[in-house]
């Protein structure tokens, strides 16, 4: 039991968690550290853009998950 | 201010939040009884998807939204997103952690998160710590959204509503139907709020923009901030104090702080689905942040000599925005105040109750029930009102300790979804030392290195309890079987080895 964990067992599992690592990625450091310039994007900050940019990829990443969820058929 | 509209707005507001709170117990089944546990601490496993977005977002948009988050805009810039994103990751957290959690309470009758974490790791002592625990970080949220309650009344009535009175009659109207309807009364009232507080957010932010730059484009306030003050626009912030580490760390450990009122609003849903359907579109309710941010903006060149940064988006509204807009950012704000101080309070109600005075008192599942309901009245007059009128200048480190805290179990939840080998004295060990590190790295010597307590607690909690975890015996396999038929449905991957 001591080297039992729980992972993803399929493909589209793993391609999930890959997404939902990228995208806490894309909101820390390094890469808040690349977008961190005082541009106007669209009349808005970049930083502006950046952080709404990643609360709707969350949204996407979700909805692609329902997908995958509801057409394995399991919670 | 000299106009009585806004103080008529603001508790017009009131009046509405009350009938729909005490109307919310219309919704129960006929033989539903209030006194039960199952009922007023989670509804009845009812609400759906419209009601739980609603509950879950309101909750986590507090007055901080509408005070706090243009004050941070107005003192140190773009560093206020860190929120923004934060509550984002919270909603990836409820799609993954929630369906679960609330297969647990349904299939093994939890009600709070303490006594998922009691029945995981069979010990009630366990369940009680991190339930006491979790309520000091839970009573000083309520206290400040108290604090930022009695405030907009103060303000509102032209300072005829002290803040102690403002204190006692906010308190004494969420007390009304929260006793009366429990989780069904949070869960219609945040719904309410949480459209009033969309509305008001934009509503203000517009006539704002437009009040400073005659047009209704953000961009035309950015582009002035850009050319006379462009360090708010970047990290660290025009304060210099939002690090890229303090960025970071501050976003991971208030992702993995899994608060107790999230986990009953989880379990308050109708379906494991549903909850995956809120959190889905969870983060889209988070556009409420961007305009009064922008209203922070805007009082950097037009009140630069402002004292206190938290009053910035009151005091352009007072002096630049009609009376009925001042009004309604009144409503709104005590609307985002009241909807995150309400499931605290209940959560450390029911908690205490059911993790905490049940075991102690041998109490059975109904007398439980009636204490959680009448427990709420002690909680507000005794220690949350008490607390709020004097507003003691270490109320806010109470808070972070709670908060930093409530990091600190993250290994309770490890056992409970990943790791079926888990103990319950690493568990417990884990979080002392983790928690003692927090204490020390928010009171001593504050976020050393630029990094947040919690996660240096985090870096002290987690090799703990996976060393303790590995040399005391483990959780009966029985009962790690039965929490992980449902954490891991498709079974155990083994390190280094072949699926099992």
């Amino acid at each position: 039991m001591k080297r039992l964990i729980v992972l993803p067992t399929s493909r589209a599992g793993w391609g999930l968690l890959v997404a939902f690592v990228a995208l806490v990625l894309a909101g820390t450091w390094p890469v808040i550290g690349w977008v961190n310039r005082a541009t106007l994007v669209m009349g808005l900050p970049l930083m502006v853009v950046w952080s709404y940019l990643i609360i709707f990829a969350c949204v996407a990443v979700m909805l692609v998950g329902n997908h995958i969820v509801e057409r394995d058929d399991h919670e | 201010m000299n106009s009585v509209w806004p103080l008529l707005i603001t508790l017009t507001y009131v009046a509405i939040a009350m009938i729909i709170g005490l109307r919310a117990r219309n919704g129960c089944a006929k033989n539903a009884d209030m006194n039960s546990l199952e009922e007023w601490g989670v509804a009845g496993r009812s609400m759906g998807p419209v009601t739980l977005y609603l509950l879950i977002a309101a909750g986590s948009v507090s007055a901080y939204t509408f005070m706090g988050a243009p004050g941070w805009a107005y003192s140190k810039g773009v560093a206020v997103f860190y929120v923004a994103i934060y509550l984002a990751y919270l909603a990836l957290i409820a799609w993954y952690f929630g369906p679960k959690v609330w297969q647990f309470g349904e299939q093994f009758g939890h009600v709070t998160q303490a006594s998922a974490i009691a029945d995981r790791y069979q010990s009630p002592a366990l369940g009680a710590l991190a339930a006491l625990v979790m309520a000091i970080g839970s009573v000083a949220y309520a206290v400040l959204q108290t604090i930022g309650s009695a405030y907009i009344l103060f303000v509102m009535s032209g300072g005829m509503i002290p803040i102690w009175l403002g204190v006692l009659s906010v308190l004494a109207c969420i007390a009304v139907y929260l006793y009366a309807s429990g989780q069904r009364a949070i869960g219609r009232t945040n719904a309410f709020q949480g459209v009033l507080m969309l509305i008001v957010a934009w509503a203000v932010g517009l006539w704002a923009v437009h009040s400073a730059t005659g047009g209704l484009s953000f961009a035309g306030v950015f582009e002035r901030i850009q050319t006379e003050h462009g360090e708010f626009l970047t990290l660290p912030g025009a304060g210099g104090d939002m690090s890229f580490s303090f960025w970071t760390t501050s976003i991971i450990v208030s992702m993995f702080s899994f608060m107790p009122p999230v986990w009953t609003q989880w379990m308050s849903a109708s379906s494991a689905r549903t909850i995956r359907r809120s959190a889905t579109w969870l983060p889209t309710y988070y556009v409420v942040i961007l305009p009064m941010v922008v209203v922070g903006f805007i009082g950097i060149f037009s009140l630069p000599e402002l004292a206190r940064a938290d009053t910035v988006a009151l005091e352009y509204a007072m002096q630049h925005l009609p009376v009925v807009l001042v009004g309604l950012l009144g409503a709104g704000t005590l609307a985002a105040s009241m909807s995150s101080s309400e499931p605290f309070i209940h959560s450390v109600s029911l908690s205490l109750s059911k993790d905490v005075l049940q075991p102690v008192l041998k109490l059975s599942e109904g007398a439980t029930g009636k204490l959680a309901r009448l427990l709420i009245l002690p909680i507000m007059f005794l220690v949350v009102a008490p607390l709020a009128i004097a507003e003691p200048g270490s109320l806010v480190m109470i808070l972070l300790v709670g908060l930093g805290f409530a990091s600190q179990v993250l290994p309770a939840f490890i056992g409970m979804f990943f790791w079926p080998r888990a103990s319950r004295l690493g568990v417990m060990a884990g979080i002392v030392a983790g928690f003692l590190v927090t204490v020390a790295f928010t009171t001593l010597w504050a976020h050393p290195l630029g990094i947040h307590a919690g996660f240096w607690g985090l870096i002290i909690n987690l090799p703990v309890f996976v060393a303790v975890s590995l040399i005391t015996p483990a959780t009966n396999a029985e009962i790690v079987e039965r929490f992980f038929r449902i954490a891991a449905p498709r079974g155990f991957t083994r390190l280094g080895g072949a699926k099992k």
